[in-house]
């Protein structure tokens, strides 16, 4: 059976989707039935969540700006250099 | 040869003989992901601008080169890839050792058992403030660590593509990952929200 230092190395890397299905059956398993390895688990989905709003704050989405600022600007700049 | 690689080849023709509306679609397409990593990596938002431009500079210059092997998202963040590294001047090789495995290490016994259980972060992770904790913390991350984490989590690129952008195996992206996300768990329960 997999233990809780495999499955949580295979959760932070993100490997587990990638491991063998003999590896996967055996850590749903023990998701099911470890509290620990199951919040470790939903924390690295919650992170990956974050991160990816935090990505989306960093400007306003591409159909929220269809050609706003940004892309003029390098447009204009990479003309110049042409 | 795919689609999206036939699609990749024609626009390499128009680019080649420097078609103005080939090159504002390109920007158009690739601008804002590259933009998006750049403040990933901890550029402030001209310096961003800067960056994103010179990647875009350097592929118009170096378009001969481009055999269209790869796609032209891959190739343009591999050259924001070594930009990156060029302006940190950092080495892009991982070190062996990082004092995150030790810790990662500590937190089990020798039977592979949690000794110091994952703390319950559900609170800061679920907050509004957690968007400027993850900043933080990423400012703690090793570059190389810090850029799988980006292309990976932030801009959901593959593994494939990661590998190929980086120059890395699916090995050490793995690594990688693991330390990166390791070492910002740890930052993020070590902000003092996390409780057993």
């Amino acid at each position: 059976m997999i233990r809780c230092r495999e499955l949580a190395e295979l959760l932070t890397s993100d490997r587990l989707r990638d491991a063998s299905l003999r590896v996967r059956v055996e850590a749903r398993l023990h998701l099911w039935m470890c509290r620990h390895c199951a919040r470790l688990a939903r924390q690295m989905e919650q992170l990956r969540a974050a991160a990816r709003k935090l990505a989306y704050s960093f400007g306003p989405t591409e159909a929220e700006t269809p050609g706003e600022g940004l892309e003029e600007r390098l447009m204009r700049k990479l003309s110049r250099k042409a | 040869m795919s689609d999206s690689r036939q699609a990749d080849m024609r626009t390499l023709g128009f680019l080649r003989a420097r078609d103005p509306q080939t090159l504002a679609a390109l920007v158009q397409d690739h601008a804002r992901p590259l933009y998006r990593a750049a403040r990933g990596m901890g550029f402030r938002d001209d310096e961003a601008e800067d960056l994103v431009q010179d990647v875009f500079a350097t592929f118009l210059e170096t378009l001969d080169r481009f055999e269209g092997r790869s796609q032209v998202r891959t190739w343009l963040f591999g050259i924001f890839h070594r930009k990156v590294f060029e302006r940190r001047r950092e080495s892009q090789r991982e070190e062996r050792h990082d004092p995150i495995d030790e810790v990662f290490e500590s937190r089990f016994d020798a039977n592979g058992k949690w000794v110091r259980p994952p703390a319950d972060l559900h609170q800061i992770l679920e907050s509004k403030e957690i968007g400027r904790v993850i900043e933080e913390c990423l400012n703690g991350l090793p570059t190389a660590q810090r850029e799988v984490f980006v292309l990976r989590e932030m801009e959901c690129a593959g593994t494939e593509e990661i590998c190929k952008i980086l120059g890395i195996s699916a090995t050490n992206m793995s690594v990688l990952l693991h330390r990166a996300r390791a070492r910002l768990r740890e930052c993020i329960e070590s902000k003092g929200w996390g409780r057993k």
